[in-house]
């Protein structure tokens, strides 16, 4: 009966375009990321020298460490990624350039090319969307099951400490602890992480609350299966389908979260690019390096609305009554 | 009723020292001495005894010579009497620079507020009586762009080309008053606020219209399938009053107490917002205080703006009760 669910939900998904195009630029985001090293990177594939065959992106060779193989000096048959720079190499003979065929989308005033900054600010995107929401959803099912099942002094407590953190104005917060405790990519996940549980939270703890009630939890526990049991076995796999709507919008507004810090400064630190740090640092030429400013920011506009769409999309699917509502 | 109110407000207690816990923990454990570290990074002094008296003076107002407990209790009853202490950054009391960045806030999400509500309930209401039709489908679509625009780019590309004087210069850069205005009449004051405040009005305004029409369409639509929308409408009462009187009341209470829970995120929006186009609201005194690692402000804004936010919560959870008899029954928060 499960599988039946997980299945209709999936045929209801396909038929959503939205959602459809929404996955794909996923998917897209997702293999950029993995991949980000193999597309964006000073050094080639395949180097082929009069005597040997190298691979510099794979392996290390000594001969040619520290080495700019794109240097007419070594004039042998090369495979170059396509973009042929890494992220953090600059050149202080092309600042600020526009678009070109040199440079795909320009570089900064520092002579980096933004192509590979912006291929590489898609790890950290994706990646602090990922382990935040991760970090986050979790901390929500325990606290929020524990609070719908056991209800009494343990919901009253739970439901407590979610009032306390839904008053707290959370990117005021999640910037004051950056500020104080250091900002870096792991504590920028971490923060976002445990101030952001309590709309999870909220949501399984209303789940069990109206799961708990049902005939299949009372037969279970008639036939004496244990707390645990009930609760992961029984209701938890019940809850999921509003948790894993709610996780893909959060990672929609964590990336958004993340890139805002970064774009205040208190996100992930340069050199490691950042689509918001490549924002913020180019304030200053605003005036007339459009680039800088145009394709960062539709980069952050196409992630978020790529995820948006998805969540969309999974509501419809995984709740068809209110899809055929509206 | 008046059971309910005592339960609800007996709660507040718990929250309102979690809330206060919460704050003073932060600073209490951060790591290392903060108050030394940022003396030194910022203001690049040595210890010299001007710099020792107000240390001195910080550690007694955060009791961090005394167990956290005994600090925690002295910090809150300070905090109860407003005595936040004095901003690092030009030893004013902290309670005296929220006070002049709090008007301008509230000033700009009140505007902000009533532009929401104003274009997206006609904008819902309109969805949910023309359901599915071209206009539902591409309104919705307009909207949902809209809310996924990052709300700094947007503010930095309306600056680039509203007011950076490279292409059209409409819109001064920031700042909500212009310096040659000062002493002229209410009106062009008024006006030449009113003209600063085009851009970060835009910018805070366009990100809500989604997400409040499309409450408003589904709140539409629910109340739209009962029976006594059918009733109304078999006596022949006209659409628009069926829609309008019938059918739009009864979906006004969500909307209501929405108003209380969207109140943190236009503070916590505001710090973008109000730093990038140099308000001196809450927002950029919020963000200054965390460049400079003012302890005392940040300490203040967030417990206050969690006490504000908290009222918001409580008269939301009391006016529904008040609407609606079945909560108050329950006596279930």
């Amino acid at each position: 009966m499960k599988k039946g669910f997980w299945q209709g939900a999936w045929k209801r998904l396909k038929k959503n375009r939205f959602a459809m195009a929404g996955l794909a630029v996923v998917c897209v985001l997702l293999f950029i990321a993995a991949a980000a090293p193999l597309i964006a990177n000073s050094r080639p594939y395949i180097y082929i020298a009069e005597e040997r065959v190298y691979f510099p992106l794979f392996f290390d060779y000594p001969e040619l460490r520290e080495r700019d193989l794109r240097s007419a000096e070594f004039s042998g048959f090369k495979i170059f990624p396509p973009v042929p720079y890494s992220y953090s190499e600059y050149d202080l003979d092309s600042i600020v350039l526009p678009p070109g065929p040199k440079h795909y989308l320009g570089t900064d005033e520092q002579g980096r090319d933004l192509a590979a900054r912006m291929i590489h600010g898609t790890r950290i995107s994706i990646l602090v969307g990922f382990i935040a929401v991760l970090i986050y959803v979790s901390i929500g099912i325990v606290v929020g099951s524990l609070a719908g099942y056991y209800g009494g002094a343990v919901d009253l407590v739970v439901s407590r400490l979610i009032e306390i953190m839904m008053c707290f104005p959370t990117f005021f917060l999640i910037l004051t602890i950056l500020a104080l405790w250091g900002p870096s990519l792991a504590s920028v996940m971490v923060v976002i992480g445990i101030t952001s549980w309590p709309g999870i939270a909220r949501i399984v703890r209303g789940e069990f609350l109206r799961l708990k009630e049902g005939d299949y939890v009372m037969a279970s526990r008639a036939l004496g299966a244990r707390d645990s049991w009930i609760i992961f076995r029984h209701i938890l796999p019940n809850s999921l389908a509003p948790v894993l709507v709610s996780a893909t919008f959060g990672i929609a507004s964590t990336i958004l979260t993340e890139s805002s810090l970064s774009f205040l400064g208190f996100g992930v630190q340069p050199p490691t690019p950042s689509w918001g740090d490549i924002l913020n640092q180019f304030r200053d030429f605003i005036d007339f390096a459009w680039w800088l400013t145009l394709i960062p920011g539709f980069a952050i506009f196409i992630t978020i609305t790529a995820y948006n769409l998805l969540g969309e999309g999974l509501q419809d699917a995984l709740d068809p009554k209110s899809a055929g509502r509206k | 009723m008046k059971r309910y109110i005592l339960k609800r407000l007996f709660l507040l207690v718990p929250t309102l020292i979690g809330i206060t816990l919460i704050t003073y923990m932060i600073v209490r454990f951060t790591p290392g001495d903060y108050t030394s570290l940022r003396l030194d990074m910022q203001m690049g002094l040595k210890t010299t005894a001007a710099s020792k008296e107000i240390l001195d003076q910080e550690r007694r107002l955060y009791g961090l010579d005394k167990p956290w407990y005994v600090g925690y209790m002295d910090w809150l009853g300070k905090f109860c009497t407003l005595d936040f202490g004095t901003s690092r950054k030009d030893g004013r009391p902290v309670s005296e620079r929220i006070g002049d960045a709090l008007p301008i806030t509230l000033a700009l999400n009140l505007i902000t507020m009533l532009i929401v509500y104003v274009i997206s309930i006609p904008l819902g209401i309109a969805a949910s009586v023309k359901k599915d039709s071209l206009f539902d489908r591409v309104s919705s679509l307009a909207l949902f762009i809209l809310y996924s625009l990052p709300t700094f780019w947007i503010a930095l590309l309306l600056l680039m080309f509203l007011s950076s004087g490279e292409y059209l210069n409409l819109f001064p850069l920031g700042g909500i008053t212009s310096d040659t205005m000062t002493g002229a009449g209410f009106f062009p004051l008024a006006g030449d606020a009113a003209w600063h405040l085009v851009l970060p009005v835009i910018t805070l305004t366009y990100g809500s219209f989604a997400f409040l029409s499309r409450y408003t369409r589904a709140n539409m639509l629910e109340v739209i399938n009962q029976q006594y929308i059918t009733t109304a409408r078999s006596k022949g009462l006209s659409e628009p009053r069926v829609i309008m009187v019938h059918a739009f009341r009864n979906s006004l209470i969500p909307l209501i107490t929405l108003m209380a829970t969207l109140l943190p995120g236009l503070l916590g929006g505001s710090v973008i917002v109000e730093s990038i186009f140099s308000i001196p609201g809450m927002g950029m005194l919020a963000f200054e205080a965390i460049l400079a690692r003012d302890i005392p402000v940040i300490m203040a804004i967030e417990a206050i703006s969690a006490l504000l936010t908290l009222g918001g919560i409580l008269i939301a959870d009391l006016s529904y009760a008040l609407v609606d008899p079945r909560i108050r029954l329950e006596t279930k928060i």
